[in-house]
């Protein structure tokens, strides 16, 4: 009874009908299981969302407490461990998929007109996913994220030119420091995912508004 | 594409939409399915690889073999093929270019053609690339050394704790006692007649924090006489184990805070039944990590007796063998009651073992000394 009359109102008001009939209510060709890999690639980036924002609640990035924080994490807090190891196989396995979700628009032409700045925004996506697992790895603050970013940032150093420019912009400063790891961790937690964010709403309302390609046949 | 091209392909592509099916639910159920076989995966490789635990970030230790995160190991290792001068090819042209290639597809590759059958350079070339990606991945792997074993990394309290008085009982011992007592130090070079405050005291504990204990540990008091045990100032301490020394320090002397039940069991002496017969391994060995081990080993002065293993401490020392089995007039039975004789003073110098632990001695030599447990 009230749904009969709130319903109308809310959609004379948000256009709900429109956005159900734009969004789900469209015909697409039929296609097959590869197509699943954005969306897959897209349910993993909010997983990391999620997690990522319930480990901000106790990660510290500070030198001197990163490190405790994450056992704290891992030992202290109720599900901790489960968090922090969904955070960790999500990085992982969304750059698999992520990675043969780009194969599967390259083996079937996806790219090609009307879809080139779908593509592009894809290319993006790729760079600023790397980018995620680049600066998340340091975050733990442990050996192994300490040389690994040490390597890593001093390879980003070799670049002709510029490259101590670069080093010194990831590092703040000539060493990894405290600077260091308040850098990657604003990268990791703001800059990157609003970039991601921003794309993936680029990105998707192209895939709605073109449509999704259908699987090429021989004369195609 | 030319314009009749575009108009073909959208033709085309209308006809596939009308042959097609209802975006939701026909294809959206697909993503759902997918989505929570995902869910499924992440839980289940949480609870049970999970993330392997890693020793605290320790710049002073440059023997740490630097690892990227697997899907970098391509890079890292292309730059193997470029080496020295040109090192810039491998870091800056080709990443670069690969990026731009990446960018730039749609609008280079002209071939209007989908079907793979009409594509075959496109398709070869990424293939040869992927495929280089997946060796040189998996050529990483098999070539990078595997990591210096740090031995397991203690992430519970208790383990902490128990590692901590590992540490606590190799290096702090000849100074400070078994339980940081202090006293009139002998048999330590430079410290002959020191006279050594409690460390272990409600004084020491509830004015120094953790960090200043660290910091006391890690860089030491040298014009004090306590020297540096951080591996940047020559010691030989990790970060992670100077925390876990803290940890254990904090725990076991400061009257604020309770030993968890779990760390004083594995960090006690195993007692002896009144019939049990005591073995090296499981009796001796844990009082002789304890209480001598810190002055009996290499590099320290005595008598060139080391007591690491059970061949050492039967069968070293100037005056060896210093345990005779069966043979309570051995050096180390007169020793550690406390006789001087030609092999030495008091063992341990400055506090006498306690009389349950000089019996366990006793009744094990009076055994044979044997090495192993009975059954
Ligand atoms: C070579 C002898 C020696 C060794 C080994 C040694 N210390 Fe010391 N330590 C000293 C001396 C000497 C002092 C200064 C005592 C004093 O000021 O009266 C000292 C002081 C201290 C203090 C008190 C400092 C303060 O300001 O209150 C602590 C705590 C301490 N040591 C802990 C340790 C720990 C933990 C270890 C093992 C990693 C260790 N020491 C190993 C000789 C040693
Ligand atoms: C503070 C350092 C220190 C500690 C702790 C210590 N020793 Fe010694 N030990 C020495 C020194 C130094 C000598 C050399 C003789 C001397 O100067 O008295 C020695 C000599 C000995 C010798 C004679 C070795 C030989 O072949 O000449 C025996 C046996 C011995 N210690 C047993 C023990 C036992 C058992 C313990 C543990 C319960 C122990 N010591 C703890 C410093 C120590
Ligand atoms: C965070 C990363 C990404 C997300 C969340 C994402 C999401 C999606 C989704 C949901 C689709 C719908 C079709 C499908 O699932 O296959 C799609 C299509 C598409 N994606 Fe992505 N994508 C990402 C990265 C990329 C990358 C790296 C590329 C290529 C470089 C790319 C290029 C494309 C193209 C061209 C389409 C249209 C395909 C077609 O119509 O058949 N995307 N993307």
């Amino acid at each position: 009874m009230i749904s009969k009359r709130v319903f109308p109102w809310l959609d004379e008001r948000l256009g709900l009908t429109t956005i159900y009939k734009t969004t789900l209510d469209r015909m697409v060709p039929k296609v097959n299981w590869w197509f699943t890999l954005g969306s897959a690639t897209l349910f993993l980036f909010v997983m990391q969302l999620v997690t990522g924002i319930m480990l901000s609640v106790y990660y510290v990035p500070s030198p001197d407490k990163a490190y405790d924080s994450i056992e704290y994490i891992m030992t202290g807090v109720a599900f901790g461990w489960l968090i922090r190891g969904i955070h960790h196989w999500g990085a992982t396995l969304m750059v698999i998929t992520v990675f043969i979700h780009m194969l599967r628009v390259f083996f079937y032409a996806a790219y090609k007109y009307p879809r080139e700045i779908t593509w592009t925004t894809g290319v993006f996506l790729l760079l600023a996913t790397l980018g995620m697992g680049f600066t998340g790895y340091l975050l733990p603050w442990n050996q192994k994220a300490y040389w690994a970013t040490t390597v890593g940032t001093s390879i980003a150093g070799s670049v002709p030119g510029i490259g101590d420019f670069i080093l010194r912009a990831l590092r703040g400063g000539s060493d990894l420091s405290a600077v260091t790891l308040a850098r990657f961790f604003s990268a990791h937690i703001w800059m990157l995912p609003a970039v991601i964010i921003a794309l993936i709403g680029v990105h998707l309302y192209l895939v709605i508004r073109l449509g999704i390609s259908s699987v090429p046949k021989e004369n195609d | 594409m030319n314009d009749i091209q575009k108009a073909q392909y959208n033709e085309k592509y209308k006809r596939a939409k009308r042959n097609g099916e209802k975006f939701f639910p026909d294809t959206l159920y697909k993503d759902l399915l997918i989505a929570i076989a995902l869910f499924l995966l992440l839980v289940g490789l949480a609870a049970f690889i999970g993330v392997a635990a890693e020793p605290r970030a320790d710049p002073s230790d440059t023997t740490y073999i630097p690892r990227p995160e697997w899907y970098f190991l391509f890079l890292f290792e292309m730059l193997k093929f470029f080496p020295g001068s040109i090192e810039w090819v491998g870091t800056t042209i080709i990443p670069g270019a690969a990026v731009i290639a990446l960018l730039l597809l749609p609008f280079y590759d002209k071939n209007p053609n989908r079907h793979w059958k009409r594509r075959k350079f496109a398709l070869t070339f990424m293939s040869v690339v992927v495929a280089a990606m997946v060796f040189l991945t998996i050529r990483a792997v098999i070539t990078t050394p595997p990591q210096k074993d740090v031995g397991a990394v203690a992430t519970t309290l208790p383990a902490k704790i128990a590692a901590g008085l590992d540490f606590y009982s190799v290096q702090c011992n000849e100074c400070h006692g078994a339980e940081g007592e202090g006293g009139v130090i002998k048999g330590v070079k430079g410290l002959e007649g020191f006279k050594m405050k409690p460390i272990n005291s409600q004084d020491e504990m509830y004015t120094r924090s953790d960090d200043t204990l660290y910091n006391i540990i890690e860089y030491g008091q040298p014009s004090l006489g306590m020297p540096p045990f951080g591996k940047a100032f020559g010691g030989e301490l990790s970060r992670s184990d100077i925390g876990n020394l803290v940890t254990y320090l904090r725990y076991t002397w400061d009257n604020r805070v309770e030993l968890p039940k779990e760390a004083a069991q594995t960090n006690a002496i195993p007692t002896l039944g009144p019939t049990d017969i005591p073995s090296y391994d499981v009796n001796i060995a844990p009082i002789v990590k304890r209480y001598c081990v810190s002055c009996h080993r290499p590099g320290k002065e005595n008598n060139n007796y080391v007591m690491g293993s059970y061949a050492d401490v039967m069968n070293s020392g100037d005056h060896k063998p210093n345990v005779v089995p069966g043979d309570l007039n051995s050096n180390l039975i007169r020793m550690i009651h406390r006789e001087k004789i030609d092999a030495g003073g008091e063992m341990p110098p400055t506090k006498a073992l306690s009389p349950d632990l000089v019996a366990i001695f006793e009744r094990w030599v009076k055994a044979g000394a044997p090495e192993k447990p009975k059954k």
